[in-house]
């Protein structure tokens, strides 16, 4: 059940992934998506950092290096305020599935360690809705970083951690920056009851363990139109050549 | 001197225990009592006194300050997003130009503050608690003047100043198609949260139905108290400190990546 912060349920589901850069996540969370509308529900998706509104103000900190541990937590929560308030909310209240890659945690992760009271950054986030599963998809370390570094990729500012000092050295910052975040998701896991998804398991074991936990608790969620269209074509022998204008997502079953 | 003293958890990475040299000075109110006037007669008063100012206001950091203008030019900026839109402008205010100001002996002058944006959300409905938590990372200022007027005074002036404006009629969530109504339901209500706000955080309560002159004699009577012990600085010389404190740091801000 998602929840508000009152406690008031919601008829909606919220299933958000969390993990340090290199866990898998998005990967899994993309497999979930394609299934979950593969079984005809309704399902919208919202990702971390991506409110029209918000971002290019984060984006303009980042680039012109503006941001302090504060007002980077800060930008962040403006993002995730929008992206509940016009997109996750909405949905769950019409009892839709809400497919969250990176939530709350993440800013808790981040923000504190990057010297950010964690008292105050839970305050800050007092009104997001509590997700009905919260997946942790947990990798050691070196795991990660060998998943990440090995294409010896260009590290960014903030990603880096490098607004924090903690080394000169790009890479070596980003991992002394990971490490302290990933201490902070252990804690976690029992301070929010988050599900721990082991991510060196094989792709494909994981998305079976995500769909067990999750199958359970579908129930009454909103199930979308199967596409109408579709007998519209097969009844009159058309291709339907400009549906692709009109359909957001032309998915074949 | 402008004691270290927050509203709550203060600012990370701020480790500053001895108090700043510069005073801290707010002036809030609603929409068209006078703020804006007064700031720019103190300013020039205070410089006049030998003493270096920086003003700052709302809306105007470099970081956040065009993102919201544009967020409230369109319909879809919903009220928890705009509250943290308006924190990170804060934020970034603080400790780009009012602390560092602080720290090299200016006086900053502010038109609004925390204040003003925690009256806006209260009366929109927004949970009391959670506003107030967010500020916990403000300072806590030397002095705030609440300059205050009622309705029937607010109403001319804002029409001779650019009219009712969308926002601050209320027009985003009352249910009035008239913007006149609206913003004469808005601002009974933000007056009596403002009134309510006043109290709480101990304000400086200035009548602002009198003439411009009366307010400004009664403001530059207060702030005189403020700057008392205060040794007065060149706007030349605070600069000089500022631009200082801002080479040192940085080095740690070129840092190549």
């Amino acid at each position: 059940m998602a929840q508000l912060p009152d406690g008031r349920a919601l008829p909606g589901k919220l299933f958000i992934v969390e993990g340090i850069d290199g866990s898998g996540k998005s990967t899994q969370l993309d497999l979930l998506r394609k299934w979950l509308i593969g079984q005809g529900y309704c399902v919208a998706f919202s990702e971390w950092n991506s409110s029209p509104l918000v971002k290019a103000t984060t984006k303009r900190g980042k680039k012109k290096r503006l941001l302090t541990p504060t007002s980077f937590s800060l930008i962040h929560a403006a993002d995730f305020a929008d992206r509940l308030e016009r997109q996750i909310l909405p949905a769950l209240k019409a009892g839709a599935i809400v497919l969250a890659d990176r939530y709350i945690y993440t800013a808790f992760g981040r923000d504190v360690a990057r010297g950010v009271s964690p008292t105050w950054v839970r305050k800050v986030y007092a009104f997001a809705v509590k997700p009905t599963v919260a997946f942790y998809f947990r990798v050691p370390l070196e795991e990660s970083l060998r998943r990440i570094l090995s294409g010896r990729p260009k590290l960014k500012y903030y990603e880096a951690g490098m607004d924090i000092g903690l080394s000169d050295d790009p890479y070596e910052s980003f991992s002394l920056f990971q490490s302290r975040i990933l201490e902070e998701y252990d804690k976690m896991v029992d301070e929010f009851g988050l599900t721990v998804v082991d991510a060196t398991l094989p792709l494909v074991k994981q998305q079976e363990i995500v769909r067990e936990i999750i199958t359970p608790l579908l129930g009454g969620a909103l199930r979308a139109e199967p596409s109408a269209w579709r007998e519209v074509l097969a009844a009159e022998s058309v291709y339907g050549r400009y549906l692709d204008e009109v359909l957001p997502e032309r998915s074949e079953p | 001197m402008t004691e270290i003293r927050f509203y709550g958890e203060g600012l990370a990475g701020f480790t500053r225990t001895e108090p700043l040299p510069g005073r801290f000075i707010v002036l809030e109110g609603t929409d068209g009592v006078g703020r804006s006037t007064q700031i720019a007669l103190l300013r020039e008063w205070i410089e006049s006194k030998g003493y270096a100012v920086r003003s700052t206001g709302l809306k105007r950091s470099e970081l956040a300050g065009r993102g919201i203008k544009e967020a409230m030019r369109g319909h879809t900026l919903g009220l928890l997003t705009a509250n943290l839109f308006y924190a990170t402008d804060m934020v970034d205010r603080l400790e780009k130009v009012i602390i560092p100001a602080l720290r090299a002996g200016f006086v900053v002058l502010t038109d609004r503050y925390i204040y003003s944006i925690i009256a806006r959300a209260l009366v929109r409905g927004v949970d009391p608690t959670w506003i107030r938590d967010i500020f916990g990372f403000a300072l806590i200022p030397d002095a705030v003047f609440y300059l205050h007027a009622d309705l029937p005074h607010l109403i001319p002036r804002v029409l001779n100043a650019r009219g009712f404006d969308y926002w601050e009629s209320g027009m985003d969530f009352l249910p009035y198609r008239d913007y006149y109504d609206a913003f004469v339901e808005y601002q009974t209500r933000l007056l009596a949260q403002f009134d309510a706000i006043a109290e709480e955080y101990s304000f400086c309560h200035i009548d602002a139905t009198q003439s411009i002159r009366h307010v400004f004699q009664k403001l530059t009577a207060e702030i005189e108290k403020v700057l008392a012990d205060m040794r007065p600085i060149s706007p030349h010389e605070a600069q000089k400190e500022l631009d200082e404190a801002q080479a040192q740091s940085l080095p740690t801000k070129r840092k190549s990546v």
